[in-house]
């Protein structure tokens, strides 16, 4: 039998596929130029927790003799770095399809960059959705929760593709407007993925239960929420008001 | 001897639509969720109530909204147009306090209260019209505005020709 993560993962997939999908679609002007951008991202999650932070983990706790597998039981620098290293890595990782030509061809404005990065940042999630479908799978814990059971992951995970998306597109936009702003960018984007985190950290270290992590995580999508349409906002272009026809039938 | 002037109102109907699928759509999903966690580990875990208790009020409130969807109506009395939907919606326009009416597509915010395709109830925030007050079978596009001093009002009258017409005629008595 398959392990039951892999189909609320598979629901996962295609819940979030729909929702971000359409919101993209909708909210872009009705455009499916920005769709094949999705596939991009799917592996990077992956590579940055099987290659990059394992092997960053491991090189630092080396050199300053740390077992770098210690978890929270390690010293407190160590769990700092290991808390840092997830946004660090993540963020420069999830704009690496850019290097791609056609990709960055893309990014021709701010507007632009606010759906390319979206949408690299939404693909990043569901391919970290399924890594952690993969690793919740290779733990015995979980072995006898039925599919229905992983609702927690199935609602964590539709509003994460929110958050990175949000996240990547700061940087993308950042890196459009060039100089100072790409450095800023890139600062924004990982401030707002350990701000992200520290419930999740703050849980592992039983300082908070599960149920105030999942508030948190409510009024977080909210904060993300304003901090898009700000973003769209500033990118706004101003024909998308006069594109609409208007028939004017009475004025006094 | 008084005479009372009988003040005969119009209905119009809304355009057709399938705003009542997502409603119920979406009713179903919440309600699965709400559900699932009770039915995997137990309605004695506080995750499963928590979850219950926030999720059937949600569904509860969807499944309401889309069986009172045939209700919306715009009503034309002597002074005013009624939008009305179900008894959760009566908003009174004033024909004296209008100042234009105009048929206009609107662009989206990500800020919304119920807003899908085929149906947009209560305030919602827009791009290009700021704050207006829907009772409409369409999220978006063609949408006829009516905008007085204080307040905008978005509506989709299935004749809507018809509808201006009888409302300008009736202002002009």
């Amino acid at each position: 039998m398959i392990p039951q993560i892999y189909v609320m993962s598979a629901i996962t997939l295609l819940l979030s596929l729909a929702l971000w999908g359409g919101f993209i679609y909708l909210f872009s002007g009705r455009t499916l130029r920005y769709f094949w951008l999705l596939v991009l991202g799917l592996p990077l999650s992956a590579i940055a927790n099987l290659y990059i932070k394992q092997q960053a983990a491991i090189i630092v706790g080396q050199a300053a003799h740390v077992q770098p597998g210690l978890g929270l039981a390690g010293p407190e620098w160590f769990v700092g770095f290991k808390v840092l290293l997830t946004p660090l890595v993540e963020e420069i990782l999830k704009i690496s399809p850019l290097l791609i030509r056609p990709a960055w061809k893309m990014v021709t404005s701010r507007a632009s960059a606010l759906w390319v990065g979206l949408v690299l940042g939404v693909s990043f999630a569901l391919g970290e959705a399924v890594f952690i479908a993969y690793a919740v799978a290779q733990n015995a814990q979980y072995a006898s929760i039925p599919w229905y059971g992983f609702t927690g992951y199935l609602n964590e995970r539709l509003m994460t593709c929110f958050t990175h998306g949000v996240m990547t597109a700061v940087f993308v936009i950042g890196i459009k407007r060039g100089g100072w702003f790409i450095p800023m960018g890139y600062l924004a984007a990982v401030s707002l993925h350990f701000f992200l985190n520290i419930p999740v950290v703050l849980y592992q270290l039983q300082w908070i239960s599960v149920e105030i992590v999942n508030i948190i995580a409510v009024v977080t999508l909210c904060i993300f929420a304003v901090i898009f349409e700000r973003l769209r906002r500033s990118v706004y272009d101003a024909n998308e008001a006069e594109n609409s026809h208007e028939i004017v039938y009475m004025r006094r | 001897m008084e005479i009372q002037l009988a003040d005969t109102v119009r209905s119009f109907k809304p355009r057709p639509s399938y705003g009542w699928c997502w409603l119920i759509l979406l009713a179903v999903i919440i309600g699965a969720l709400g559900i699932a966690p009770a039915l995997a580990l137990g309605i004695d875990s506080t995750n499963a109530r928590i979850t219950l208790l926030i999720s059937v009020p949600v569904t509860v409130a969807f499944l309401i909204l889309a069986f009172w969807f045939p209700t919306m109506r715009y009503e034309l009395s002597r002074e005013a147009i009624i939008l009305r939907y179900g008894p959760v919606i009566t908003y009174r326009i004033l024909l004296k306090e209008i100042r234009t009416i105009r048929r206009k597509n609107l662009t989206m915010t990500i800020w919304s209260s119920i807003r899908f395709p085929g149906i947009a109830l209560f305030k919602i925030p827009y791009g290009n019209a700021g704050e207006v007050k829907m009772c409409a079978t369409s999220a978006l596009n063609n949408i006829l505005l009516i905008e007085t001093e204080k307040e905008k009002y978005g509506l989709t009258p299935d004749n809507e020709e018809e509808f201006v017409a009888a409302v300008r005629a009736q202002m002009e008595v």
